[in-house]
């Protein structure tokens, strides 16, 4: 029967498989209508005889790294369209194909410019995107000329839940027009700029007051949302917000930086086709330098909206027009590697400010620090030789010890009596062993070395001691291995509680026969294990919203006056808005335990104590509790390991938020290996540590308890 | 016997409203889905003003360039995938939670301790290494990769859950069937089978959402739109670049639906199987 | 049909001896029960017989067949357990059909079979039920049921009777008899139940810390038990031991002459126990009359069985357990004299027979 079904399986899995016969396949991470722009203009292409186009939207969270693992090994995509800030990394990983000798249609300098990198061109531009001063024309009758203007009469405009300016204040994306306006830069003239000057902290407490204006800490889709129902008379962002809006909107360029007579100078980045290393070049080539033509620009600006690169083809409406004018004074996003390492220092400046946990000047000072160690030079490699001995002898010594317990006539005898056993372990263990244990290996080994911009220095167990000593934060940093360890064990501990209180006191009920519609009921609360949770952790991300958010308009209802509590400006309410999220996601699991222990002890023990005089309560606790614990301590550590390694809810509600304080161990390991300069070997160890502390965890437990749970 | 009215009462409002608190951030995915336009529904109802089914059209109607029903096809992706999943899953966890169960051979407790240690990998960060590994052994872009990585990951828990329920069958009946002349196979698919049914179904259904609603992997596995998994298309709904919540919610509703009904048709196997298996193991 | 030859069977966990020298010979269609007190290692016989344990040392043959390395499969016999071990997810008719299935026997042969065992055993309304929804006299005879279908070599039973109630064993008892001399199959009986074992065996097998005590038939056991072990383990209400000595004069217990008493051979010289069935005495009023027994002692406690009582008498620094018919006369404290008809005497060192 087994065997019936695996040949079924191995049929709908071959028929499933589904490769496309494609001429030029293209990664992009493009969506809507810039999408549809993209499938016109392809379409064109390929009407045109230029052989058959695929287009792979992927999806914009795993964009980098999919690209950097794929394409090296030759199983990447034949075009890449992407912004032109990650192209000095890539062109250093060689992912692309230069193409100085393509012919084009003229570009605009400034997009030419962004395509090159150290001398080479990488890519043909196709669109710019920048940020300009969106704005309804039936509130705003002239666009303001500087900040000043701008902050005035968004106060103006302002009150009765409508807001004269919103925009993504805490993103430093937002912030960088004023910062350069203020004479300030993240990166200049090759290099890092210091983020603690005097034109830093001006730009930071600019920032501030604006983003006073707006509702707390707006995302994009709410900022849209605003704007659409008429309560934000003024909008900072860029081409994209303009898509079917449903209402009228014009452009400015930027206001003038009141305190320095400054333009306000937003980042410019240009989205480019790239042609992969690989065998397909030829139609690659023919395909982009199509999309860079007039045809395909004229498609992408009418059905995709983009503001095109391509001279000639001229910004036809007004926000386009806006758009030009603002990319005249724009600054080039940097695509030097290097120049990312800002921005997390720079966004965390900004959110300290905005929050008002800083002073602009403190937290310029604390951003220029951060920065520092996280730019500071590679350590310096270690000397492979005594790890290597190392792991020789303690191979040899394994090696040793296993040949000693083989020279046991009797073992052997025994292994040999069994060989029939292993077979039925062996697929299982097997596969674990290559696909679980080995990665798993990989990464501990990875542990042991650097990666700084694409190169790997054997460093030994220098991450651990950083880590574990916290050598660059002082323990009281939510950056400092302690103090993620803590929340990691409080968040771990308060979830665990909650899971199992919960799950206990509703099995409690449900267990009564007298209580109606009992299957109802379980039905109803094991909703929460069945829905996907990051389809439902991303839903309690909006119900915390500080205007908008169900919770705080709960909490307005019962207290009777309105609530706009920002639950993720401290540590103690982004907590608990984790944990309540994973609260709600865990307790069904409990509860389900609970009631199958429950069932396995007989009720005639609690009548027999009824019999005896014991109330309720007496029964539970010297009844119910002391059969109930040891069923439930299994599922109780088990839930504790899960719990320990939540990446899901930490990541999509609070992401880390305030300031990093609600990451844990996990999360944490995850920023440094995607979102920090890619350090995957200062994250492989930090992975690696989460283990041992899990493994000495079930050590002790085990001990505890007397017997193996995990 | 049954407690005085008033408990009885309170037992059932207290019911009621955990069941609302618990339903409420679902009924908010319903009001999206259901609501025009793509913004994100604020406010304290989660009932839609107005009705429409745009989002779940333009979701399931998504199509290729080339016009072939993209939607469809990912959906059947998923769900060969993840059957996939359940069925490699339990193939590999049945035979070894049994041995494990029933045998004592050298080997054993260290082996079974070794299953239970993976349980504590962090996941997230072997993304990278398996990509490699995938890579090395040609299985990249394909769903039979993403099978088997899935299946493989899902393997402990089942290994533990299953061993847990092996061990409360009594060992007279695969005696009997010994007896009767069953061989060890036999045995355990006519016997041993039949009666971990709840455990089954348990550990079928986590394998099935394993697969069902993981997309980190699947993202990063492959690389044609053809061969993608529902959660991959519905996480690019809201991506960065301004959400579609509107057809996000649809998605997730539809994405939703056959967990909800797998989970809710299993359910009743999952006290039994759970605590027969887990809790006792 | 087959007889079962084990040879020196030993079976050890570890360092604790469950099995020792099991020396036994069973004739084909000979119908053995296997008592022994709880732990002896009955199970562990029984099993190792189907193949269900491996054996430490010795050999089994079943027929002319060397099985002792044969798997449990092809050892053509079956068990009924303790607990029946009825495949709860399968319907009576296809528990009974399982071995034939196994067997790959044609669907017609099967069904007949099916057919015929149902009727021998009166199952033809359960068929489709499932175990769960049988009492346990029927769940008793599906356990039978699927034993008899495969008409194996030899027939195991593990305390079939114990789980029911007294009148259900007893029909039960017979039914197995019955079913024995129709299939004239060979069987190895455990049980606990002494009626059991007197009223079913062709010959008893009584086993005691994994030693073989005694075999042969009930009334040999019964009458000429080899030692004290199966003297006091067979036998109900259990036999009385005394310490005592045989000189010239005959047996003397306690200072008492009781004098050549039957049962104590005419060599026996020195200290022996002496072992008294409670059957084989008479009470009597204490009298002085000539050729009465200069045994008298007080009743202590009586115990009323019905048809019989029994009196604890305590005859100096000895108690005895006697078995007088109802009504009885005598009442706790009264004076009572005590005749024994007939004892066994043992070795004291060895407990073996004299
Ligand atoms: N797997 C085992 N490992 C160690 N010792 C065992 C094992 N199985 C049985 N024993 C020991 O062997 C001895 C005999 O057990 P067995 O089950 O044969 O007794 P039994 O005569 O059937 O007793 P009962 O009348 O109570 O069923 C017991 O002392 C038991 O503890
Ligand atoms: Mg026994």
């Amino acid at each position: 029967m087994i065997v019936r079904w695996l040949v079924i399986l191995a049929a709908v899995l071959a028929l499933a498989r589904g490769a496309s016969a494609a001429d030029v396949v293209v990664w992009h991470a493009w969506m809507g209508a810039e999408e549809a722009g993209l499938v016109a203009a392809a379409q064109r292409f390929e009407a045109g005889g230029g052989g058959r186009v695929s287009l792979v939207a992927v999806p914009f969270g795993v964009f980098d790294a999919k690209i950097e693992t794929a394409i090296p090994r030759g199983n990447g995509p034949d075009v890449v369209i992407a912004g032109h800030g990650g192209l000095g990394k890539w062109a250093r990983m060689g992912l692309f194909e230069p193409v100085d000798d393509l012919v084009i249609a003229p570009q605009m300098p400034v997009a030419e410019e962004a395509m090159r990198w150290e001398g080479a061109r990488y890519g043909v531009p196709l669109a710019y995107k920048t940020l300009v001063l969106l704005y309804d024309p039936a509130q705003v009758a002239a666009p303001p000329k500087t900040t000043d203007e701008l902050v005035a009469l968004a106060r103006s405009l302002a009150g009765d839940g409508r807001y004269g300016l919103a925009y993504e204040a805490g993103a430093a994306f937002y912030h960088a027009p004023f910062m350069h306006g203020f004479g300030a830069a993240m990166w200049q003239d090759g290099a890092l700029s210091r983020l603690d000057t005097p034109a830093h902290a001006g730009a930071l407490g600019l920032s501030a007051r604006l983003a006073a204006l707006g509702p707390t800490r707006p995302s994009s889709e709410r900022i849209g949302q605003l704007y659409r129902e008429g309560k934000a008379a003024m909008v900072i962002s860029g081409p994209w917000f303009v898509a079917d809006l449903g209402r009228p909107i014009a452009a400015a360029p930027l206001p003038i930086v009141s305190e320095t007579g400054q333009p306000a100078r937003p980042y410019l980045t240009v989205d480019g086709a790239y042609v992969t290393r690989g065998p397909n070049t030829d139609a690659a080539r023919a395909f982009v330098s199509f999309l860079a033509g007039e045809a395909s620009a004229i498609v992408r600006r009418d059905v995709g909206g983009q503001a095109v690169t391509t001279l000639g083809v001229s910004a036809d409406d007004p926000v386009r027009t806006a758009l030009a004018a603002q990319a005249a004074v724009a600054v080039p996003m940097p695509s030097d590697p290097k120049a990312l390492m800002a921005w997390e220092p720079l966004n965390k400046a900004l959110r300290q400010t905005q929050r008002g946990a800083a002073s602009p000047e403190g937290a310029a000072a604390e951003a220029q620090a951060w920065l520092e160690l996280l730019t500071r030079p590679p350590p310096e490699p270690a000397s492979p030789t005594p790890y290597l001995m190392l792991v020789g002898v303690l191979g040899l010594l394994a090696v040793g010890r296993v040949a000693q317990r083989l020279s046991s006539v009797e073992l052997r005898g025994q292994i040999a009596a069994h060989r029939a056993d292993y077979l039925w372990v062996a697929p299982a263990a097997l596969a674990v062993l290559v696909l679980v244990v080995a990665p798993f290996l990989v990464g501990a080994t990875v542990s042991l070395f650097a990666h700084y911009e694409g190169s790997w220095t054997f460093v030994g167990l220098r991450h651990f001691a950083d880590i574990v000593l916290s050598r660059d934060w002082p323990i009281t940093s939510p950056m400092s291995f302690p103090f993620t360890l803590a929340v990691t064990v409080l968040w771990t501990i308060t979830n665990v509680f909650l899971h199992v209180t919960i799950g206990v006191a509703l099995a409690l009920v449900l267990r009564e026969p007298w209580v109606r519609l009992r299957a109802v009921w379980r039905v109803l609360l094991i909703v929460p294990w069945a829905v996907p949770s990051y389809i439902t952790a991303l839903i309690w991300r909006t119900m915390f919203d500080a205007q908008y958010g169900a919770i705080n308009a709960v909490l307005s209802l019962v207290l009777g006056h309105p609530v706009e509590l920002d639950w993720f400006a401290r540590f103690s309410t982004a907590f608990a808005a984790n944990l309540v999220t994973n609260t709600w996601l865990g307790f069904p699991f409990m509860m389900v335990i609970a009631l199958g222990a429950m069932q396995s002890i007989p009720r005639e023990l609690e009548e027999a104590a009824l019999i005896d005089g014991a109330g309720y309560f007496t029964r539970l606790r010297h009844v119910l509790w002391p059969l109930l614990r040891p069923a439930m301590l299994p599922a109780v550590v088990l839930g504790s390991v899960w719990t320990f390694n939540m990446f899901n809810v930490i990541y999509l509600v609070s992401g880390g938020e305030p300031d990093g304080a609600t990451e844990i161990l996990i999360s944490e390991a995850w920023r440094w290996a995607f979102s920090r300069g890619n350090r995957y070997g200062y994250a492989a160890a930090y992975a690696v540590v989460i283990f041992g502390v899990l493994f000495v965890y079930s050590r002790f437990t085990n001990r505890l308890l007397g017997k193996r749970v995990l | 016997m049954r407690p005085n009215p008033v408990v009885v009462a309170l037992a059932h409002v207290g019911l009621v409203i955990v069941s609302l608190v618990t339903l409420y951030p679902v009924l908010w995915v319903v009001k999206m889905a259901f609501s025009p336009g793509q913004g994100f529904s604020v406010g304290l109802w989660p009932i839609p003003s107005s009705v429409t089914l745009e989002h779940f059209a333009a979701v399931l109607g998504t199509t290729a360039s080339d016009g072939t029903w993209l939607f469809g096809r990912q959906l059947l992706n998923s769900l060969v995938v993840s059957g996939a999943t359940s069925l490699l899953g339990l193939v590999l966890a049945t035979t070894a939670a049994y041995a494990l169960s029933r045998w004592d051979f050298p080997g054993k407790e260290p082996g079974l301790g070794a299953f239970l240690v993976t349980q504590m990998f962090p996941g997230v960060v072997m993304s990278v290494p398996l990509y490699l590994l995938l890579d090395l052994l040609g299985m990249l872009d394909q769903l039979a990769g993403l099978v088997l990585v899935y299946a493989t990951t899902a393997v402990p828990f089942s290994v533990f859950t299953l061993k847990g329920y092996f061990d409360t069958i009594p060992r007279d009946l695969e005696e009997a069937a010994m007896l009767d002349g069953a061989g060890r196979v036999r045995t355990f698919v006519t016997i041993i089978l039949p009666l971990a049914r709840p455990a089954l179904a348990v550990t079928g259904l986590f394998s099935f959402m394993t697969a069902w609603n993981e997309f980190v992997l699947a993202a990063t596995l492959l690389g044609d739109p053809r061969s993608f998994t529902l959660p991959i298309v519905l996480q690019r709904y809201v991506d960065d670049y301004g959400a579609a919540w509107g057809s996000f919610a649809a998605g997730a509703i539809v994405v939703s639906i056959p967990v909800v009904a797998l989970f809710f048709a299993l359910q009743r196997h999952f006290i039994e199987g759970l605590t027969a298996g887990g809790v006792k193991g | 049909m087959a007889g079962i030859q084990l040879r020196s069977v030993e079976k050890r966990y570890g360092d604790t001896w469950v099995l020792r020298g099991i020396d036994v010979s069973i004739a084909d269609g000979e119908y053995v029960v296997l008592v022994g007190p709880s732990g002896c290692g009955k199970s562990t016989l029984l099993r190792s017989i189907a193949g269900l344990n491996d054996i430490t040392g010795g050999a089994i043959h079943i027929g002319a067949r060397d099985v002792t390395r044969v798997s449990p499969r092809d050892r053509n016999v079956a068990m009924v357990f303790q607990s029946y071990a009825l495949y709860p997810h399968m319907t009576v008719r296809e528990n009974l059909a399982f071995p034939l299935k196994i067997r790959k026997d044609p669907p017609a042969a099967i069904q007949a079979a099916v057919a015929e065992v149902a009727g021998m055993l009166e199952l033809g309304a359960l068929l489709d039920r499932l175990p769960g929804q049988l009492s346990g006299g029927q769940r008793q005879r599906v356990a039978m049921g699927r034993a008899i279908v495969r008409r194996p070599d030899v027939f195991l039973f593990d305390e079939p009777l114990s789980n029911l109630d007294a009148a259900l064993r007893h029909h039960m008892r017979v039914e197995l008899k019955r079913l024995h001399r129709r299939l004239g199959a060979t069987v190895v009986h455990v049980t606990h139940d002494q009626v059991e074992a007197l009223t079913l065996a062709d010959r008893i097998l009584v086993l005691h810390q994994g030693v073989v005590q005694q075999v042969g038939p009930p009334r040999e056991l019964f009458d000429a038990p080899a030692n004290t072990f199966v003297a006091t383990f067979l036998g109900s209400p259990a036999m009385n031991l005394l310490p005592g000595r045989v000189d010239d004069a005959g047996l003397s217990v306690g200072g008492v002459a009781l004098g050549w008493v039957d049962g104590v051979g005419k060599a026996v010289r020195g200290d022996v126990t002496v072992g008294l069935r409670p059957t084989d005495v008479v009470a009597a009023a204490p009298s002085s009359a000539a050729g009465a027994s200069p045994w008298v002692g007080a009743v202590d406690v009586t115990e009323s069985l019905g048809a019989e009582a029994l009196l604890h008498v305590e005859i100096g620094p000895h108690k005895l357990v006697v078995q007088v018919p109802e009504p009885s006369p005598w009442r706790a404290g009264a004076q009572v004299q005590v005749v024994p008809r007939r004892v066994h005497v043992f070795d004291p060192g060895s407990g073996r027979r004299l």
